[in-house]
């Protein structure tokens, strides 16, 4: 069952692109930036190591759960009102870039918000299923997805237009000391494992998380690749000067055979899968969290028929999407992508102690128990 | 006795009704004799009656055909199963006499096989259960027998293997089946439709079949069956959607070749889904997704058209929907005229005439061969009707519509459950090394 696990941590991984990361990290290229790529991969590994291998000692508990039955009911409502709310937002800002993205690039002459409404409504009956469908549907989604993201980058890597050169010299800025704003933006990348705090519902009792090394690993590859390839393609200056840097970046490629000449294609239908999965499982995790805090609620992990409740919370979340698009333009997206990066990391790092305090609690006074057993025997 | 079945049954002529007496003993018989074999009955019980070499009383008693009936409410059944009545010494007895008309011939009609066996079911049920027995000789297999239907009574014959079975789908299928609440069941089919409770659903969550191969390798995989009297067709459930992609001969063949193959099943399944709408959204919203040069072949084909791209796709998707509805429906000697006609001459015409593109004659017969290329029928059915809602989102979103649709329906497709076991879920063997599975949990 650890496959379900990489592939939740492979898709936020990959839609790392569509929260502007690469963007922050190029305009911080010189002040830190590198550094705190660097600071990040041991970071974003222990994260994920500690808050993986402490709620697998819960089994069939998702975080509500968890800290429901340990904390009165008014410290953990907010909590999970703000994770909520943290989830929806991240989710929105992804959904409403990736719709100025199919307009810029797509259909220059369709509106916008015309395609955010198709995306939202898809989003709405997505994120309306059960948790076991969602995770289905995640599994044949990586696995169709997976060869495009591979040819993009093959692609990218093994292009004679790849200027080495300007890597390089980005690379030497290493040195400078590491800034807040890189640095949440970098362990981005690492954080899919929060997406546990729902899936372990449906993991089984005895989940161990096995072939760790694949999180450092995918995790430094899918980073480098991400910032330096942009940089390889544009120059060290020019990079600085695309909103959607990797939209341009794929449209630097072509292809000689076959009937597609432009990758930009390519890595638009890749990028509006992942797009609406992340979406999708986003408002799905902020749905299960709202719903926790009603207290007539039991968590269920594949009801027969879908809770009105799911299409009422999704609703609104559209509607508030719509309302989001309506209020915020492309560059005010981007400021609070950045604002949103930094508030999640103290979100995740709160999250992650929480569970992991919980955890070896539940440890030591199970030793306990054992041991006053063995004493009264 | 008599005189109660005359009462019971309508005015019917070919029910027969006897009082016969030889020196010993009288008994009274009654049948109905359209549904029984006549030379049987004489065989059995006037000729072994008349000469009275042993007394008849015995050979009732001891004879394992003739069976004892204690209720007076299993007359009208069994006599309208084709059964005898006899009354003898103030006790009943039936007798199978019943005549089945079926047809013979015992080919593989649907799913043929290349190198497979080649026997199916056939319509009595009695033969079906001999082909699967022999199949599967396991002393776990459990037959049950119900009827189903107010009136037409149907037979059934609930099949598994008692230890393989899941616990949790055999008690949701009996369940399902007590809720039927019919009055005729004749085929397949309509059991199904009635099984799932969800009536609207797009795609088949069972897997009707005809081969008793396929039937027995399922219930070895824990499955349950459901044979029907009268239907040359049984049930399989619960399913995957892989299973309805797979055919006998991929277990009978080649490892590689027939993995090559269910690649090329999925890769068409693709193509018939998303061909037409993706010829629309490439024509009308981003003909610069080809190369310069296909764009302009394109381009130049629909030059003499008139109209836009997406009434094109729905004229010829019309067109073909009717060639297809008209060969399965039509005789096979007027069958090859109308393929003839449809195919050969209004393809052609149609793009001389600059109707349509012969771009689009092209995405017109790939959509369609690529459909027959899905093993199963009721499969095949439910994807052609996929490409339609993708039709109308191409019209208004072009490529983008198109993916979103796909998502869609992936989504769609995993929501799915076939008796409570997910549908879309790629397979891998479970409890692996004493692995748990997913939703273990919350589900004991």
């Amino acid at each position: 069952m650890n496959r379900y696990f990489y592939y939740s941590f492979l898709y936020v991984l990959l839609i790392n692109i569509m929260m502007f990361v690469p963007n922050i990290i190029i305009q911080n290229r010189y002040s830190g930036g590198i550094s705190s790529l660097l600071l990040a991969i041991p970071f974003g590994t222990m994260l994920a190591l500690l808050f993986s291998s402490s709620i697998s000692r819960f089994p069939g508990k998702a975080v509500p759960e968890i800290l429901f039955d340990h904390y009165p009911r008014w410290l953990v409502v907010p909590f999970m009102w703000m994770l909520a709310a943290l989830y929806f937002l991240g989710s929105t800002i992804v959904l409403v870039a990736f719709s100025v993205v199919i307009n810029r690039f797509y259909n220059p002459d369709t509106s916008s918000n015309v395609v955010l409404y198709l995306l939202i409504a898809t989003c709405i009956y997505c994120s309306t299923r059960t948790t076991l469908s969602l995770v289905f549907a995640l599994e044949v989604l990586i696995i169709i997805n997976a060869p495009l993201v591979m040819f993009v980058l093959g692609k990218g890597i093994f292009t004679s237009d790849l200027d080495w050169d300007a890597m390089h010299t980005v690379a030497n800025y290493f040195r400078m000391p590491p800034n807040l704003v890189s640095f949440a933006a970098a362990t981005y990348i690492f954080s899919g494992y929060l997406n546990m705090s729902i899936l372990n519902r449906a993991l089984p009792p005895n989940f161990r998380l096995k072939h760790r090394w694949i999180i450092p690993l995918v995790g430094t590859l899918a980073m480098f690749t991400s910032i330096f390839i942009p940089i390889g393609f544009h120059g060290t200056e020019a990079v600085d000067e695309y909103l959607f840097i990797w939209s341009i970046t794929a449209d630097s490629m072509k292809m000689e055979y076959g009937f597609i000449e432009r990758v930009l294609f390519l890595y638009l239908i890749l990028y509006l899968n992942l797009t609406l999965l992340f979406t999708t499982f986003g408002w799905h995790k902020a749905m299960e969290f709202l719903k926790s805090t009603s207290k007539s609620h039991k968590p269920h992990l594949d009801p027969e028929k879908i809770p009105k409740i799911n299409w009422i919370i999704c609703g609104a979340f559209g509607l508030i999407a719509i309302i989001y698009s309506g209020v915020v333009n492309e560059k005010q997206n981007f400021s609070i992508a950045t604002v949103w990066l930094i508030i999640r990391l103290f979100a995740e790092i709160l999250s992650v102690i929480w569970i992991c305090w919980l955890a070896y609690r539940l440890k030591s006074k199970s030793k306990f128990k054992v041991k006053g057993q063995s004493e009264s025997k | 006795m008599i005189n109660r079945i005359l009462t019971m049954f309508a005015d019917s002529k070919d029910l027969i009704t006897k009082r016969m007496k030889n020196d010993d003993i009288s008994i009274e018989v009654a049948y109905i004799d359209s549904l029984c074999d006549e030379s049987k009955i004489s065989e059995a019980i006037f000729v072994p009656f008349s000469r009275n070499f042993k007394p008849f009383e015995e050979i009732v008693e001891f004879s394992s055909e003739f069976k004892p009936i204690h209720e007076m409410t299993e007359w009208a059944s069994s006599l309208l199963r084709g059964y005898v009545l006899i009354y003898i010494n103030s006790k009943y007895y039936s007798y199978d006499a019943s005549r089945n008309i079926r047809i013979e011939n015992q080919n593989t009609q649907v799913e043929s096989s290349i190198q497979g066996p080649q026997i199916a079911l056939t319509e009595d049920l009695k033969d079906g259960l001999n082909l699967i027995r022999n199949r599967y000789p396991e002393p776990n297999l459990a037959v049950e027998e119900r009827t189903l239907g107010v009136s037409s009574k149907t037979r059934i014959a609930i099949l598994f293997d008692n230890r393989r079975v899941n616990d949790k789908v055999l008690k949701n299928v009996k369940k399902k089946i007590l809720e039927i609440n019919a009055d005729m069941l004749h085929s397949a089919g309509e059991i199904v439709r009635e099984l799932g409770g969800n009536r609207k659903q797009l795609f088949p969550t069972t897997l009707i079949t005809e081969r008793p191969d396929r039937i027995s390798n399922s219930i070895a995989q824990g499955k349950v069956i459901i044979l029907i009297h009268g239907s040359m067709f049984g049930i399989i459930l619960p399913i995957t959607f892989y299973d309805l992609m797979n055919t006998m001969d991929d277990q009978y063949e080649s490892f590689w070749m027939s993995r090559t193959l269910m690649v090329m099943r999925y890769i068409s399944v693709l193509m018939t889904v998303t061909l037409p709408a993706m010829y629309i959204s490439i024509v009308s919203y981003n003909p610069e997704l080809f190369r310069v040069q296909l764009a302009f072949s394109i381009a130049g084909s629909r030059s003499a058209v008139p109209y836009p791209s997406f009434i094109e796709v729905l004229v010829m998707l019309f067109m073909i929907e009717m060639l297809v509805e008209a060969s399965v429906r039509l005789p096979r000697y007027i069958g090859s005229t109308g393929t003839t006609v449809g195919g050969l001459i209004l393809g052609q015409a149609a793009q001389q005439a600059g109707l349509v593109s012969s771009i689009m004659i092209i995405v017109t017969s790939v959509v369609a061969i690529s459909n027959f290329v899905i093993p199963n029928n009721s499969l095949a059915f439910a994807i052609r009707f996929l490409k339609y809602p993708l039709i109308f989102l191409a019209v208004f979103y072009g490529i983008t519509g198109v993916c979103i649709g796909m998502f869609c329906y992936l989504v769609y497709l995993s929501s799915i459950r076939s008796f409570g076991v997910p549908y879309f879920r790629i397979h891998r063997k479970p409890a692996r090394n004493a692995e748990g599975d997913l939703g273990q949990v919350s589900s004991s």
